[in-house]
């Protein structure tokens, strides 16, 4: 919430939340996946009541799908909730979209984060600039990473393209207003090398 | 260059719910060298009141969390 009222009040442009538990998979009455608290709608709803700031577009790019917020946003129209994940999904509106990975991700017979971010990319960009968000909102796992529990053979390249990307789609859509927020990911020293040039990268990109 | 706060809470570091360990245990260390560059603010992380979980879930989720063994 704190991050949200920042980048609403223009302190800063960029904000990096750092959790002590997830927050995609809580949904209105149900809990899971190592989450409590949906922190991204919490946030959305404040902003909403104190700020008077109404469409979020959210890239989540954690390896499990964000059911919690899809939850909570569904019949939403203003927020753009695309997740990359296993399953292909459009809402009828088009504001609720699911984009599975490549088969060839999984059959290993491409370049992990090519793939992934090509698909990323792909998925989200044009749909956040058409529907144009006050704030753009980046849940970011490392999950994904190699050797982490959700493993897609991703690197800190993969990492680093998705920020840029974030970076790229709120400058352009959003007044450059970037909430980043941690969500999946077990191993420290991941965490301690991944996140430092991520967070750099808000800043610069 | 942009402006860049970074919002954290010294518990995130002691225990994660994630990993039931410490997977941010080197941080805030770890954003040392980020630090020195007045464009990147360390702020807290400060608790979100019940107010607003319950603006977005239903009452049940706070006991059912608070008694979750995790």
């Amino acid at each position: 919430m704190a991050a949200a009222e920042g980048l609403a009040e223009g302190t800063f442009e960029r904000a990096f939340a750092f959790i002590g538990a997830g927050g995609h998979h809580a949904g209105r009455d149900y809990f899971g996946g190592y989450c409590c608290y949906n922190d991204v709608v919490i946030a959305i709803a404040h902003l909403r009541a104190t700020r008077g700031v109404r469409r979020f577009a959210i890239l989540d790019t954690d390896a499990h799908h964000g059911d919690g917020t899809r939850d909570l946003t569904e019949g939403d129209p203003e927020v753009l909730h695309v997740c990359i994940c296993g399953t292909s999904f459009t809402s009828p509106d088009g504001t609720k979209v699911d984009v599975p990975l490549p088969e060839a991700l999984w059959r290993g017979t491409g370049d992990p984060d090519t793939l992934y971010l090509e698909t990323a990319g792909a998925a989200f960009a044009p749909r956040a600039r058409a529907f144009r968000p006050d704030l753009t909102v980046w849940y970011f796992g490392f999950d994904g990473h190699r050797g982490d529990y959700g493993d897609m053979g991703l690197s800190a390249r993969c990492f680093l393209g998705l920020a840029d990307l974030a970076c790229r789609i709120a400058d352009e859509a959003s007044g450059g207003r970037l909430l980043t927020v941690l969500g999946g990911g077990s191993r420290t020293d991941l965490a301690t090398t991944l996140i430092p040039p991520i967070i750099a990268r808000l800043g610069e990109a | 260059m942009k402006r860049v706060g970074i919002f954290y809470h010294k518990s995130f570091s002691q225990r994660s719910y994630l990993t039931v360990g410490r997977r941010l245990a080197e941080f805030p260390g770890a954003l040392g060298p980020l630090l020195r560059d007045p464009a990147f603010r360390l702020l807290p992380s400060p608790e979100a009141p019940d107010e607003w979980v319950l603006r977005v879930h239903d009452p049940r989720l706070i006991p059912a969390v608070e008694a979750d063994p995790l």
